[in-house]
């Protein structure tokens, strides 16, 4: 085992900054070129957002309302034929200096749109939950890929001290659609796959962080540490070539400063209330998706590279009302709740970022796995249905030009027809601003050097600053 | 097959062209051959080729150029290629993007070539030449080796011809091998390799004590015996086939019987299988062998992730085609990596870029599998059909001695003695007699019963599900059933003497209904028919009457295609096949008919689906009075005959229902073509006919052609792989098992020899070690013995730091010491629980669920602590879920199924050392642990410290570990320094 081989092993997140330091000598968590963003929050909206009552003005479709989406009856959606044009349910405005539009869906998310750069012209292979998620998360519709948490934090290292550099704060209803997958390491090793942090209140934050309650006790558990270590050098001294030893007895001791660390950063008591108030912590419904996005912060405050946060959690037909944003049904109740829950959680993430200077180098990053159909679903015409052609992203901070959009899609926002664009150009972008080549981002398996982008992507030039 | 028309010609990027175009005479034209295509295939075709086109330019042919407006021949001013990779002044030319841009003088060139008319030959393409060609190492037939030999070779290194190899090569760069390990390191590392467990402290006593000189070749063949073997090594089997218990994807459904493929690779590994038949029966086992052993083994193809919502839900044929496609690259990748360990996935856009496969070859292999769907499978289907098929044969005897009326006959026209016509029928709307083909009908009064004229038919009806108090008439006296389930009130055909129109296949578990002495009543859903016992009985002269029939569905093999039979007694049930399937087989009925009894109906429903091919018929459908008068001989006879058929019957009762999770082909595959950038949306060129590599050019790479069978094209493909000629795949598991032994391969990338692999460390052992396997019929025991019979591999594995190997062979890979490793996350499972006392060796069958299951549209999936001994079996019996990973687990680097893992890599985490030291499962295990010491050595620490050492590590204490563990045991309990014992670098590594 050589000292990088060691490094790696002994890495992950924690002692990172030093161990990113000394990695850089390797070759390995050095920049390609110079970082315009340190760290990534990304807010991942599973279900499948419509851009067509958000942030995509589609004013024909107004006009064609009631009219057949389909008059030939040539397409198949994912779960139905289309029905009538169905235009925004949400009114639209112009809204900040760019007069970007944006629906009244999200009353304070449209205060930021000149932090805020859109994608208008999104695409994903396929139409499908579970593979799309993967595809926006990994590059791949198939699972067993790295997430782009995992890439980063392959790239870059950690600069928390006593933190994981990737970490995952699932919906507290469960997992998104294809489950922990979408956050692994796939083939990297495992010290890259992200830590789940739960938000909810008055749980452990990471699994196993401390012993189960019958068990508790605290001054035993330190002396058992100390015994542990000195059994593991008494049998490190036979084996001094073995560096693989050292690093697991040094993985001991940073084992025992995240039980400080973690509970410190989901501590939110010594947070003002005026922040409570911000992200609207004690509401009942939006309150638990504020606290992700104030845990995000946090996170990111503390140096942690990639803050993965989940707005939606799995897939389930709906009885009152979906567990996230696929709306077949009734778009109306379903993107009513969770449009609410967004708006108050990413817009206050925003601000706060931004007040406490910290939006320059945080790059912000929202997105769903697909976009909806401009032609409704279902006998009442109240839903849509999957929609690959076409959907909205959104980016902030880091190196972002506010107030921009970029591509477009055609009149009735069915497919994307100006500058198509796939998660690879939005990882690529990602990397970019992150100071990595996304075409040198790379690792052996299986016969492939692999990337986050594949074989494509293209920095989207016209959304940097 | 293969379009010989078309001219390929390969260049390797390689070839330095550029100094000789500037050195070209103006006078002479352009030759495009030798000039030109080396420029483009240097500069551009790496981009823009077929299925590569960045930018839909592709350079491979004339036409593309041309149709692309990219050049127009004869005015260069006209084509943009010249202005794309010009140099304007004080700018960069816009091509290539990637590479330096060419010279003036090539630009020149081109100009001239295309003022010239821009000839291109007919018919030639451009390719990039591949990395490797044929040439390439990995596809050579196996060298004929011998083991070297070396001069001053230790004794110890003299005995096995594997030492040779490796010492020859740390001979040639000076370095030593290590002492050989003691007997203690021995058997802990033999116990962790071969059974994945610690010793247990008796055996290590009786082995280091054991003077024997054989001691150590005796412990190998005894543990190799041990069914702990099988456990272990088909983990690492598993891991290459990402096998697991659920489907993954969004909706990630159970798979309820996949255990049986797991439990089939531990038991073929404990048995010793030839690996030739281990993989031929797991590619085409279902269709070489006639077991349900082979068909299980075919569980192998379907064990990775299978997106139920893309390929079942999802109505859009286009989001069908994108899941199918990613299910056959997954299984293609997974046969060929797994046995011949080349990345053809990397095939699928364009010809692979490293070595030498075309995107042809990989679609080829598409076809292999193009017939081929993930689905569970009945077991004993062969065994069921040839005892159906003898059940028949006793069945026609009986009706020969005994022959009654025939009801198909009479259906026919006939007075049920065979004067009816085969192939008329009554029409099931109006009871008329029919002849000629019918087809769907149309004007169906449902329910409604309409009288024949037929004197033993009284009469027959159309029938629908209805609340209906009125309910479906089914006689003419009134009968009425009241409720029935699965009818749409929809018809096809009339019930027919024979088989229905557009009859699927009359040949049922073997048995042809078509066929001299065999009858059929053919009767499609949704119809019913009753007869008139009164005439019949007034026919045969006797009261009691008995009817025999073998009911079955005739419809085709598939799992959505079923119907409903059923025999009602005036209105009465008496006897019911719901949801029916071909794979069911024959259904015998025997029915004693009280004289009571005055109607009897036959029915055909859709079952809820719908009438697609809802063929129902009764074979031999006869109506006997019960004691025939027959001569005491024929009586005899009859007996015997009834007694061998009940006999029979109750063996096709004993074979049950008993499913695996395998494979469900199709009769004739779909056409598979290539797909233009791997876009199942763009097929391009003529159907392919399934086909090997033809790299492999010792063998014959055309399996056969487009219209080829199922599964004939995968016996082909089996065949192909396990050729004895195959010098890919006896070479790819000697260095797999090579992998295990030694955590590394001779070649590093288990599962990748081509260009982007590692490169064979002892190509002459990898050889010698391949044509041994051969030598040894394919037992992979002996490949096992041999390998642990080496002196390199029970050379000790500690070095000194001072040690020269660890500067210039770091890596260790010319084996100058045995690589200590950390066990994988499952082996520190089942450790524990070995050591904890708690381990329950229950092997095979359903696999155990650490986990609350909740029905679900994604079921969820919520672990609990394994705190039962059901829960505490070795870790490969698990119930794997794909979406909810174990957590305990992958954060000890269990990998996810979703991939197939060639190796399994160790991380070194703060999170393990949580998992590890807080988890509940290891708490518990340690009181466990504590208990067991208690009550094996009583109380006194130090005999505890000492019990602990030898069953956690396999050695006593050292005095100064035995002070500190006593002192700590006073301190804090014996419960602390069990925990601590499972946390220690000695108990998760093996030296």
């Amino acid at each position: 085992m050589n000292r990088r081989d060691f490094l790696q092993a002994a890495g992950g997140g924690l002692g990172g900054l030093a161990l990113s330091t000394m990695l850089m000598e390797g070759g390995l968590a050095s920049t390609h070129h110079p970082a315009r963003a340190r760290r990534v929050i990304q807010i991942f909206c599973p279900g499948g957002l419509s851009h067509l009552d958000t942030f995509d003005y589609k004013p024909e479709l107004q006009r064609r309302a009631g009219q057949p989406f389909d008059p030939d009856g040539t397409l198949q959606f994912f779960a139905s034929k289309p029905g009538n044009c169905q235009p925004s349910h949400w009114p639209f405005q112009q809204h900040g200096e760019s007069g970007l539009w944006m629906s009244d869906l999200f009353p304070k998310l449209s205060t930021c749109v000149d932090d805020m750069a859109f994608i208008y012209s999104m695409q994903s292979k396929t139409a499908l939950h579970g593979p799309a998620c993967f595809m926006m998360n990994t590059g791949f519709t198939l699972p067993g890929f790295p997430s782009m948490g995992a890439w980063v934090t392959y790239g870059l290292g950690s600069e928390a001290e006593n933190l994981p550099a990737f970490v995952v704060l699932p919906d507290p209803r469960g997992l998104p659609p294809g489950g922990i997958i979408n956050w692994g390491a796939g083939f990297l090793p495992a010290v890259h796959q992200a830590t789940t942090f739960n938000t909810s209140a008055g749980t452990q934050p990471i699994a196993d962080l401390f012993p189960p309650e019958e068990y508790a006790n605290a001054s035993s558990d330190r002396a058992g540490l100390d015994f542990l270590q000195q059994l593991n050098r008494l049998h490190h001294e036979e084996r001094p070539a073995n560096n693989e030893l050292e690093a697991r007895i040094h993985a001991y001791e940073m084992a025992a400063r995240l039980q400080v660390s973690a509970p410190e950063v989901t501590d939110l008591s010594g947070e003002s209330q005026a922040i409570h108030e911000l992200y609207n912590i004690e509401h009942p419904e939006i309150g638990p998706f504020g606290r992700q996005c104030l845990q995000a912060r946090r996170l990111a405050e503390r140096g942690v590279r990639f803050v993965q946060l989940y707005c939606g959690a799995e897939n389930t037909t709906a009885k009152k009302i979906r567990p996230n944003w696929d709306s077949h049904e009734d778009l109306v109740r379903d993107h009513g709740y969770w449009g609410a829950v967004l708006d108050a959680g990413a817009s206050a993430l925003l601000k706060d970022l931004k007040s406490r200077g910290m939006l320059d180098d945080t790059l912000v990053i929202c997105t769903t796995e697909f976009g909806r159909q401009p032609g409704a679903q279902g006998k009442e015409g109240k839903g849509r249905d999957h929609n690959a052609g076409a959907f909205t992203a959104w980016m902030a901070g880091g190196g972002i030009r506010g107030g921009v959009g970029y591509g477009a899609t055609d009149d009735l926002g069915f497919a994307a027809v100006e500058h198509p664009s796939y998660c690879y150009d939005l990882h690529a972008t990602a990397l970019q601003l992150l100071g990595l080549d996304h075409t040198r981002l790379t690792y052996y398996h299986n016969g492939i050097q692999r990337r986050l982008t594949d074989v494509h992507g293209h920095v989207i030039e016209e959304i940097l600053a | 097959m293969r379009s010989s028309a078309r001219l390929v010609i390969w260049f390797t990027m390689l070839l330095a062209w550029p100094v000789v175009a500037q050195q070209l005479c103006a006078e002479q034209p352009v030759d495009f051959q030798s000039q030109v295509a080396p420029l483009i295939v240097e500069h551009c075709i790496r981009c823009h080729s077929a299925g590569i086109d960045k930018g839909d330019i592709s350079l491979a042919t004339a036409e593309d150029l041309v149709s692309g407006g990219h050049v127009v021949p004869g005015e260069p001013e006209n084509s943009y290629l010249l202005d794309l990779i010009s140099v304007a002044e004080d700018q960069t030319a816009d091509m290539p993007k990637e590479g330096p841009p060419l010279s003036v003088a090539q630009v020149e060139l081109i100009r001239r070539w295309i003022a010239e008319g821009a000839k291109w030959p007919e018919n030639l393409v451009l390719r990039e030449k591949s990395r490797a060609d044929e040439t390439w190492w990995a596809f050579q037939s196996l060298a004929e080796v011998q083991p070297p030999a070396v001069a001053s070779l230790p004794e110890a290194w003299s005995h096995n011809p594997v030492d040779r190899f490796i010492y020859a090569e740390l001979a040639k760069r000076n370095l030593s091998p290590s002492r050989p390990a003691s007997r203690r390191e021995l058997i802990r590392r033999l116990s962790f390799d071969l059974h994945g467990l610690p010793p247990g402290p008796d055996d290590v006593s009786a082995f280091v004590s054991d003077t024997d000189p054989d001691a150590y070749i005796k412990l190998v063949d005894r543990m190799l015996a041990s069914p702990r073997y099988g456990e272990r090594y088909a983990r690492h089997w598993l891991d290459i086939a990402h096998y697991a218990d659920t489907h993954g994807f969004e909706r990630d459904q159970r798979r309820n019987n996949a255990w049986r493929y797991r439990d089939y690779v531990i038991s073929s590994l404990n048995s010793d299988k030839p690996y030739d038949r281990f993989l031929q029966e797991q590619i085409a086992g279902d269709v070489l062998w006639d077991s349900d052993e082979a068909l299980v083994a075919t569980g192998f193809l379907a064990a990775g992730p299978w997106d139920f919502v893309g390929q079942v839900e999802a109505r859009s044929d286009v989001l069908r085609r994108s899941a199918r496609a990613l299910d056959l690259d997954d299984m293609v990748t997974q046969v060929i990596t797994s046995t011949m360990a080349m990345t053809v996935n990397c095939a699928r856009c364009h010809d692979h870029k490293l070595d030498p496969i075309t995107q042809q070859e990989y679609y080829q292999l598409w076809a292999v599998f193009a017939g081929v769907n993930r689905g569970d499978r009945k077991l004993g289907e062969s065994k069921l059909n040839e005892l159906q098929a003898r059940r028949s044969q006793i069945r026609t005897e009986i009706d020969r001695l005994s022959p009654g009326l025939d009801l198909a006959d009479i259906v026919g026209g006939g007075d049920g003695r065979g004067r009816g016509k085969v192939g008329a029928g009554l029409d099931p709307r109006t009871g008329k007699p029919s002849s000629g083909p019918m087809g769907y009908l149309s004007d169906i009064q449902v329910n409604t019963f309409a009288a024949s004229e037929n004197r033993f038919v009284d009469g027959v009806f159309v029938p629908q599900s209805t609340k209906d108090q009125a309910g479906i008439s089914i006689s003419s006296t009134g009968l009425v059933l009241a409720q029935l389930t699965g009818a749409d009130g929809k018809a096809w055909d009339a019930i027919r003497n024979g088989p229905v129109n557009s009859q699927h296949s009359p040949i049922l578990s073997e048995v042809d209904f078509t066929a001299n002495g065999q009858r059929l009543l053919g009767l499609h859903a949704n119809a019913g028919i009753t007869f008139d016992l009164a005439e019949v009985r007034k026919e045969l002269g006797k009261p009691l009457l008995r009817l025999t029939t073998q009911v079955g569905y005739f419809g085709h093999l598939n799992e959505s295609s079923f119907a409903d039979a059923r025999v009602l007694l005036d209105g009465q049930v008496a006897a019911e096949f719901l949801k029916l399937k071909r794979a069911d087989g024959l259904q015998d009925v025997d029915l004693a008919i009280p004289e009571s009894v005055r109607f009897l109906t036959l029915l055909s429903t859709d079952g809820g689906n719908g009438i697609g091919m809802d063929q129902i018929g009764f074979g031999n459908l006869r109506i006997k009075s019960d004691e025939a008068s027959q001569s005491e001989e024929q009586r005899q006879r009859l007996r015997e005959l009834q007694q061998d058929k009940a006999e029979l019957d109750s063996q096709i009762a004993a074979i049950g229902t008993s499913k695996v999770y395998s494979i469900v082909p199709v009769e004739s595959p779909p056409e598979v073509r290539v797909l233009r950038r791997g876009d199942p949306e763009s097929q391009v060129g003529e159907p392919l006919a399934p086909g090997g590599l033809s790299a492999l050019g010792m063998l014959n790479c055309d399996f056969g052609t487009t219209d080829m069978p199922e599964g004939e094209r995968r016996a082909a493909l089996a065949r192909w792989i396990t050729d004895p000629g195959n010098p890919l795949t006896s070479r790819v598991i000697v260095n797999r098992l090579w992998h295990w032994h030694f955590g590394q391969g001779i070649v590093d990338t288990p599962s990748d020899f081509g260009y982007g692999g590692g490169r064979p460390s002892h190509p002459e052992l990898l050889d010698w070690l391949a044509a041994e396997l051969r030598r040894q019929n394919g037992s992979l025991k002996a490949m096992h013995r041999l390998i642990l019979s080496s002196a390199a591999y029970q050379q000790s594995s500690l070095a000194s730091p001072e040690n020269p190997a660890l500067q210039s062979d770091s890596d260790n890979r010319l084996l100058w010491r045995q690589n200590a490793h950390r066990i994988e996350a499952e082996a520190i499972r089942d450790a524990v629980l070995s050591v904890s006392g708690k381990l329950n060796l229950q092997a095979g069958g359903p696999g155990f669920e650490d986990f609350q299951y909740q029905e679900a549209y994604a079921p969820i999936y919520t672990y609990i602590t394994a705190d039962k001994p059901e829960l505490w079996r070795r870790s490969v019996y698990r119930y794997i879920v794909r979406t909810t990973p174990d957590q305990f687990l992958a954060t000890l680097d269990c990998p996810d199924p979703a991939n197939m893992t060639p190796a399994r890599l160790t991380t070194t985490t703060p999170l393990q050392s949580l998992a590890l030291y807080n988890n509940a499962f290891m708490l518990q295990q340690a009181q466990y642990f504590a208990d067991r010491l208690v009550s094996e050595v009583g109380d006194e620490p130090p005999k505890q410290v000492q019990r602990a050492f030898l069953l956690a590590f396999g050695r006593l204490p050292a005095t100064q570990e035995e002070q500190l563990a006593v002192r700590f045991i006073e301190q804090e309990g014996l419960f602390a320094f069990c925990r601590s014992v499972f946390n220690a670098n000695e108990f998760v590594y093996v030296d």
